[in-house]
């Protein structure tokens, strides 16, 4: 029963908060684009700029070959849910080290409070799945990293843990080195260990990690703006700090869950959050887990970095470093490093609930019902962070409805999977997000048709923020192509087309096909010449570029990049096998020193 | 004695947060937290 407890919290609240999600069909929203059969070598052959698709759509391609891509996205929003619970609950679980109820219940906790925050909600709401699958795996990463054991031993179980990491990518794999990293270098085996966890980091990095330092060769650069863009912002009357502080404080102000900033579930989540700290603290001190003191400077690191976007000498310094080198893009978005605090939430969380089902000692008198009622209270704080942040409730309160992509969209696919000709698809209108109206219920997301089509396309990659004056700042895209293409077609920024499509052009930009992806008035492209209609519908209209000399420039997958996907996924089947299981888990335990005392009345 | 009061501050908590949500989600409209009524939109807004 224990064994499978926290299997059982990962996969309930995987059904309550992902509810409806998990049916057949898409869910689309923000970043998260899942669509029928995603054409596995376009992805790896990406587009210019930063590969941060890869390799979460890799796998989802690769996936995508044996089963729905629906299915493949449900299995993956399920997998943050039951991964992260789980690895939360059994981290704390090993840590406590006890089989009483009450550990049991205190595991529970943690596993819930960690997949059940404003930070799991936002991001959900943002769309970004394999951010939250590289947070699922951190507290299975901490474990490993204070793992005692042989070096071949240590570095297949740490291999293990990150598999959720390399299969998010590198924001993933920054969260992990930020939250494991301290533990790794401070635990058991010291600097030895540290660099072992670090050497384990980079295999799994390179399928991205190769492919951004050629981007980065060929001039690819992050804009600074996005600092100022992507800033946390206070979503809470607490403001940025205390919203950061309570796990929220994205940069998007669509991506709050309902009543997130309602005074009363604040005071309550306030309260929450300042007893889980606390109940770390008490627990750290007494019972000295081994990942204690790497977990506690990981929060205070992370927590750090997020609330450099909450002040103007912040930002400019953030928006310095990423001007002197654009490797520090990731630190653009800030409230992301608030995920150790998180994991340091959670466990406080357990730590509190086990203190509260501990036995008195001496035995009071009716301890048989003193028992009961801690046990009872630690049950009650366990489902408290359910409770209080509701907008994650069955679909995040509706958000998450998944819908059927119509039937001109399938066939303007099937049409271009059907021609072997070389040349990209252009997507218009010019504008990368849309309020798509085919779903019944409109949510705004990244236009699926950039990743519909089994080819290159060419879509404005430029990021527009909404900001509270009522102006804009636009983010300058990575796309090389695409800003070629934007020179030649110089769109109306209010409706995103062109003054008129011209297939000569189009041709020299090496555009095979152009995807209407919205409803388009047809006096737009009835009127251009040298394009034939393939595909006519109400939201999707394909059409070809007739003239014969498309300029068609094929990337192709550079040997360093395919060996560096081998090396990694070598690396992890090595792992595995060692193991014998697919993802081991290690009991961390405690110090046990003099002074550690198990269980304190 | 401290953990009976952590135990009915806990249980207050909870019935007064449940009470809360369950108001508030009998009274939500089904409206999404961003109007959608255009074709182009803004990755997000502040």
């Amino acid at each position: 029963m224990s064994r499978w407890l926290p299997w059982a919290v990962g996969l309930v609240s995987a059904v309550l908060a992902l509810g409806p999600a998990l049916g057949r069909g898409y869910v689309l929203r923000y970043d998260m684009v899942f669509v029928p059969g995603l054409s596995l070598p376009t992805v790896l052959r990406g587009a210019d700029g930063f590969p941060r698709a890869i390799p979460s759509d890799a796998v989802v391609a690769a996936l995508s070959r044996v089963l729905p891509g629906d299915v493949v996205q449900s299995l993956a929003l399920a997998a943050v849910f039951v991964a992260g619970a789980a690895g939360a609950a059994r981290l704390a679980a090993g840590a406590l080290g006890s089989s009483r109820a009450g550990a049991r219940v205190a595991a529970a906790a943690a596993g819930l409070a960690y997949v059940w925050n404003p930070f799991v909600a936002e991001r959900l709401l943002l769309g970004q799945w394999a951010v939250l699958l590289g947070y699922a795996g951190l507290p299975w990463a901490v474990a490993a990293a204070v793992r005692r054991a042989r070096a071949a031993a240590y570095t297949a179980g740490v291999l293990r843990s990150l598999v959720p990491a390399a299969v998010g990518g590198f924001s993933s794999v920054v969260l992990t080195a930020l939250t494991a990293g301290p533990a790794a270098l401070w635990g058991r085996g010291g600097p030895a260990r540290g660099a072992l966890f670090a050497g384990a980091l980079a295999v799994v990095s390179l399928p991205w990690l190769v492919p951004s330092l050629a981007a980065g060769a060929a001039g690819a650069a992050t804009d600074p703006a996005g600092v100022e863009a992507f800033a946390p912002r206070a979503d809470t009357p607490l403001g940025t700090a205390g919203s950061l502080f309570l796990l929220g404080g994205v940069w998007n102000a669509n991506a709050v869950p309902p009543h997130h900033g309602d005074p009363v579930p604040v005071a309550l989540r306030l309260a929450l959050c300042l007893a889980a700290v606390a109940a770390w603290a008490w627990w750290v001190r007494r019972e000295r887990p081994a990942f204690g003191p790497g977990l506690t400077a990981a929060a205070a690191l992370g927590f750090a970095v997020a609330l450099l976007g909450a002040s103007a000498p912040g930002r400019e310094l953030t928006a310095g470093l990423i001007d002197l080198w654009a490797g520090f893009g990731p630190l653009r978005d800030g409230q992301l490093y608030v995920a150790p605090l998180a994991l340091l939430q959670a466990l406080g969380l357990g730590a509190a609930v086990h203190w509260l089902t501990l036995p008195a000692d001496p035995p009071a008198r009716g301890g048989r019902g003193a028992g009961a009622l801690g046990l009872a209270a630690g049950a009650g704080a366990a489902v408290l962070p359910v409770v209080l942040s509701s907008g994650l409730w069955w679909g995040a309160q509706g958000a998450l409805e998944p819908v059927q992509y119509p039937r001109a969209w399938r066939e303007a696919q099937a049409a271009v999977a059907a021609d072997d000709r070389p040349g990209a698809v252009l997507v218009l209108p010019w504008s990368a997000y849309r309020g798509i109206s085919w779903s019944g219920e409109p949510v705004v997301v990244l236009d699926p048709a950039t990743k519909l089509f089994d080819r290159r396309t060419l879509w404005n990659d430029d990021l527009a923020v909404g900001t509270p004056d009522g102006g804009t700042v636009v983010v300058r895209g990575e796309d090389a192509r695409a800003r070629e293409a934007a020179r030649v077609l110089e769109p109306d920024p209010q409706t995103g087309l062109p003054e008129s499509l011209d297939a000569v052009e189009l041709a020299g930009l090496g555009v095979r096909y152009v995807a209407l992806s919205a409803p388009v008035d047809n006096r737009f492209w009835s009127e251009a010449e040298g394009f034939s209609v393939v595909v006519e519908g109400a939201d999707m209209t394909l059409l070809e570029v007739l003239p014969p000399l498309v300029y068609a420039e094929e990337a192709d997958i550079s040997g360093l990049e395919v060996t560096g996907g081998l090396v990694t996924v070598g690396a992890i089947i090595w792992s595995v096998a060692r193991s014998g299981s697919s993802l081991g888990f290690q009991r961390t335990g405690s110090e046990r020193r003099p002074g550690a005392r198990k269980e304190i009345p | 004695m401290i953990k009976v009061i952590a135990a009915c501050v806990i249980g207050a908590a909870l019935a007064g947060g449940s009470a809360y949500m369950v108001t508030n989600l009998a009274t939500e409209s089904t409206a999404t937290a961003e109007p959608v009524n255009e074709t182009l939109y803004n990755y997000g807004d502040r």
